[in-house]
C-alpha cells in the first residue's frame, strides 16, 4: 500500500512536467462549453415579412408575436421589410402577401437554405396561421391543452452542459493520459518499469487513479460554469464527483492505451481526442438518445456517455427516466472493461525486453 | 528551386514515417461526420402515443393527420404515432419510451360538431425548450391538416411556399460541408505538426538557428507539404460527400481548394509558431486542435450563419472559417456562386498573410534567439 501511495503522488508530481496540457485538459471544455452556450439555438426566430397593407396582414403580424411559449420565450421576431432586392433573401425566407380580398394568402418563399430551417420557418408560420383560422373558427376550433411535463421550459445550454460533463471528464483523461505514456516512451523512462520488480497492476492503478481524479476535477470546472451560467446546480456533489470519476478513468484508459500502442504523443493524443469527442456526440450530446433514430439511439447504448447523462439527469432535473441501475451498472462495466484492456497493454509492454 | 526541392522531398519522407498523425486531417472529421450523420440523418418524428377516445369520426379522421403530415427534414411526417390505452400511453410516458402524449377524449367529434369548444390533451418533454418548441409548432402543422380534412370553412389567411430548388438541401449534407473544411483546417494543422515533430524530438531547431541561410527554406517546404495534405484530406471528404450524400462542387472546385486551402494557411502560421518551440509543442498542438474543433461549432459548422448573422458571437468572425463556411456551401451543395465571393476571397487572403507571416517571423526569431 505504500508503494502505491508514493507511486500515485509521483504521477501526481508529473503534473509538474506537463503543465500546460494540464491546464488544457482541465478548463478547455469549460471553455468550450461557454463559447457553444452562447451560439445554441434558441427558439426565436427572426422572420422577415413584407410590410403589411391590410387589416388581416397586420393581423397576421400581430399574431406571429404571439406564436410561443406559455412557460418560455416567444417563437417569432418579426421583421418587417418593404422589398427585397432580386433573390437575395437576407434573412433566409420573406413572407410576402399575394391574392385578393377574396383569396389572400401569405407566400413564404425561401432562400438556399436546408430542410431543417425550411422546417422550422415553415411551422411558424403555419402556427400564426392556425391562430389566426382558430379565431374565426370561435367555438368550434380545437384547442390543444398543454400538459408539459416540468412547471418551466428548460433552455438548451442545460441539458447541452450537463450531457458535456461526461466529455469533460473523459476528455481530460484521454489527454493526459495519452500525452504521460508516449511520453514515456519518447524518454526512455518506460524501460524503468520494465526493470521493476512491482506488478504492473499498481502501476497502471496508480496512473488511471490519477487520470480519473484529473477528470472529476475538470467535469466540476464545468459544472461551476454552467451553475453560473444558467443556474442549474446538481442535488448531489458527491454523486456527480462519482460518475465523472467512471468518465475519468473510461478517458484515462483510452489514452493510457493509444500511449501505450502508439507509443509517440502525437497520434496518441490524436487518437484519444478523436475516440472522446465521437463518444460524446453519439452519448446523447444534443438530446436524450430516446429521442432520437433508432440507429443512434442503438449506437447511443454502447457509449458509456448515454449512461453517465441519464445518471446525472435526476441531479439536474429532480425526476428520473428510465433505471439508474442499468445506467450505474454498464456504466460500472465500461468502467472494468477499459481498465482490464489498459492492464493487458500495459502488461504487454513492460514484459518486452 | 534546387534546393527547395531537396528540402521539400525530405520532408515528403519525413511525413511518410508518421501515417497515423498524416491521418489527423481524417479520423477526427470522419467519426464526427458519422456521428451527426447517426444523430441527424435518420428519422427525426418524434415518437408519441395517441390515445383516441372519442366514438365518432373526428378522432380517427385526426389520428390519420400525424401519419400524413410530412416534415421537410427527411420528408418523413412530424410524428412517429403509436395508438395505445391512456394507462400504456402514461407509462411509456413516464419511461421516456415516448416524447409524448395526445389525448383525444370522449366526445371530441360531438363538441366539434355542435362547436362547443372541442380540445385535446398533449403531455410533452420539455426539458429542453428546442424540442417544446418543436412540439408546440408540430402540432398546429397536424391540426392545420385536420381542419383541411374536416372541411371546416376555409382559413382566413392561405399559405403557401416557394423554394429556389426542385430538391430541398438536407441537414447532413449542410454538416457535412463543414465538416469537409475542418477536415482541411485539422489536416494542414497536424500535418505541419508532424513534419516539426523531428525536430523537436531531435532538438534540431538548434540547428536551424545556426544556419547561414532564411529560414525560409525550412519553413516553406513544410507550409507547402502541410497545404497540399489538408486539401487532399477535404477533397478526400467531398468525395465522401459525392458518394454518400450526391453532392459535388463540379467546376467549383477549383474555388473550393482556394477558399479552404486560405483557411489551412491561416491554421498552418498559428500553429507553426508552436510546432517549432520546445517547450510548449504538446501543449501548442493540443491547443490549436482544440480551438479549431471548436470553432467548427461556433463558426457555421452545424447550420448556415448567413441567415443568422446576428446570432453568431464576435469572437467567431476572428476565424477564417466563420467566413468560408457558408459560401463553400453554396459552391458545394447549390452549384451556386457565392454572392459574397469577392469580399470572402478578400478576407481570406488577409486572414492567412496575417497569420503566416506573423507566425513564420515569430517563428524564425525565436529559432535564431539562441541561448
Amino acid at each position: 500500500m505504500k508503494r502505491f501511495v508514493l507511486l500515485l503522488r509521483n504521477e501526481f508530481v508529473l503534473f509538474r512536467t506537463a503543465i500546460p496540457v494540464h491546464m488544457i485538459g482541465i478548463f478547455q471544455p469549460a471553455l468550450m462549453f461557454s463559447l457553444m452556450a452562447l451560439v445554441l439555438v434558441t427558439p426565436t426566430f427572426d422572420m422577415q415579412v413584407t410590410t403589411p397593407q391590410t387589416a388581416l396582414e397586420y393581423e397576421l403580424v400581430s399574431l406571429m408575436e404571439q406564436v410561443g411559449s406559455p412557460i418560455g420565450s416567444t417563437y417569432i421576431n418579426p421583421i418587417l421589410v418593404d422589398s427585397i432586392q432580386g433573390q437575395e433573401f437576407t434573412g433566409g425566407q420573406l413572407i410576402e402577401f399575394q391574392g385578393d380580398d377574396r383569396n389572400p394568402t401569405a407566400l413564404q418563399r425561401f432562400g438556399l437554405i436546408d430542410s431543417n430551417m425550411v422546417k422550422n420557418f415553415r411551422n411558424r408560420l403555419t402556427s400564426a396561421a392556425l391562430l389566426m383560422w382558430n379565431i374565426s373558427l370561435g367555438n368550434r376550433a380545437v384547442a390543444i391543452r398543454e400538459l408539459p411535463w416540468l412547471p418551466r421550459d428548460i433552455p438548451y445550454s442545460v441539458y447541452f452542459g450537463m450531457a458535456m460533463m461526461p466529455l469533460a471528464a473523459n476528455l481530460a483523461g484521454a489527454l493526459i493520459g495519452a500525452f504521460l505514456t508516449a511520453q514515456e516512451f519518447e524518454f526512455n523512462t518506460f524501460m524503468e518499469l520494465r526493470l521493476s520488480p512491482m506488478p504492473v497492476i499498481v502501476f497502471a492503478a496508480a496512473r488511471l487513479l490519477r487520470l480519473g481524479l484529473t477528470g472529476v476535477l475538470s467535469g466540476l470546472v464545468l459544472m461551476v460554469v454552467i451553475g453560473f451560467t444558467t443556474g442549474a446546480w446538481p442535488t448531489s456533489i458527491g454523486w456527480v464527483m462519482l460518475i465523472l470519476f467512471a468518465m475519468g478513468i473510461i478517458g484515462g484508459s483510452i489514452g493510457t492505451t493509444a500511449g501505450l500502442i502508439l507509443q509517440k504523443t502525437l497520434p496518441a493524443f490524436l487518437v484519444g481526442l478523436a475516440l472522446s469527442f465521437f463518444t460524446w456526440l453519439l452519448g446523447s450530446a444534443f438530446g436524450l438518445a430516446a429521442g432520437f433514430s433508432g440507429p443512434y439511439e442503438t449506437t447511443s447504448r454502447l457509449m458509456p456517455n448515454t449512461y453517465a447523462v441519464e445518471l446525472l439527469f435526476p441531479l439536474y432535473y429532480r425526476i428520473g427516466i428510465g433505471s439508474n441501475l442499468t445506467a450505474l451498472l454498464f456504466l460500472l462495466l465500461a468502467c472494468m472493461i477499459m481498465i482490464l484492456v489498459t492492464m493487458v497493454f500495459f502488461r504487454h509492454e513492460q514484459l518486452k525486453t | 528551386m534546387k534546393r527547395f526541392w531537396i528540402l521539400f522531398k525530405s520532408e515528403f519522407f519525413v511525413w511518410k514515417q508518421d501515417p497515423i498523425t498524416a491521418l489527423g486531417g481524417i479520423l477526427p472529421p470522419a467519426l464526427i461526420l458519422i456521428a451527426f450523420a447517426l444523430l441527424f440523418g435518420g428519422r427525426l418524428s418524434f415518437k408519441v402515443a395517441v390515445v383516441n377516445q372519442d366514438e365518432g369520426l373526428m378522432g380517427s379522421i385526426l389520428r390519420e393527420s400525424f401519419d400524413e403530415v410530412i416534415s421537410p427534414l427527411n420528408n418523413l411526417p412530424y410524428y412517429l404515432a403509436l395508438d395505445m390505452s391512456l394507462e400504456e400511453a402514461m407509462n411509456a410516458y413516464q419511461g421516456y419510451e415516448v416524447e409524448g402524449v395526445w389525448v383525444i377524449p370522449p366526445g371530441f367529434t360531438r363538441s366539434i360538431e355542435q362547436g362547443d369548444s372541442p380540445n385535446i390533451s398533449m403531455y410533452f418533454f420539455n426539458y429542453n425548450d428546442d424540442r417544446a418548441k418543436n412540439h408546440r409548432i408540430y402540432s398546429a402543422e397536424i391540426i392545420w391538416n385536420f381542419y383541411k380534412k374536416i372541411g371546416f370553412p376555409s382559413p382566413p389567411l392561405e399559405i403557401a411556399e416557394e423554394y429556389p430548388r426542385s430538391v430541398m438541401v438536407d441537414w447532413v449534407p449542410v454538416i457535412a460541408v463543414g465538416v469537409a473544411l475542418l477536415s482541411v483546417s485539422l489536416g494542414s494543422i497536424f500535418n505541419i505538426y508532424a513534419l516539426t515533430n523531428k525536430e523537436q524530438t531531435s532538438k534540431m531547431t538548434l540547428e536551424f538557428g545556426l544556419a547561414p541561410r532564411s529560414l525560409a527554406w525550412v519553413l516553406v517546404p513544410k507550409v507547402v507539404l502541410a497545404l497540399f495534405f489538408g486539401l487532399v484530406s477535404g477533397t478526400l471528404f467531398l468525395v465522401v460527400i459525392y458518394a454518400w450524400l450526391g453532392f459535388w462542387p463540379g467546376n467549383y472546385i477549383w474555388g473550393f481548394w482556394l477558399l479552404s486551402g486560405l483557411t489551412a494557411l491561416f491554421w498552418i502560421g498559428l500553429a507553426i509558431v508552436f510546432g517549432l518551440q520546445a517547450g510548449n509543442y504538446m501543449a501548442g498542438a493540443i491547443a490549436i486542435v482544440l480551438t479549431a474543433i471548436i470553432v467548427f461549432f461556433i463558426g457555421g459548422g452545424l447550420g448556415l450563419i448567413r441567415y443568422h448573422a446576428e446570432d453568431v458571437q464576435w469572437y467567431s468572425w476572428l476565424f477564417p472559417n466563420t467566413h468560408a463556411i457558408d459560401p463553400l456551401r453554396d459552391l458545394v451543395l447549390f452549384n451556386a456562386w457565392p454572392v459574397d465571393w469577392d469580399i470572402t476571397v478578400a478576407k481570406l487572403i488577409g486572414f492567412s498573410i496575417l497569420s503566416l507571416s506573423i507566425g513564420i517571423a515569430y517563428t524564425a526569431r525565436k529559432i535564431r534567439h539562441i541561448r
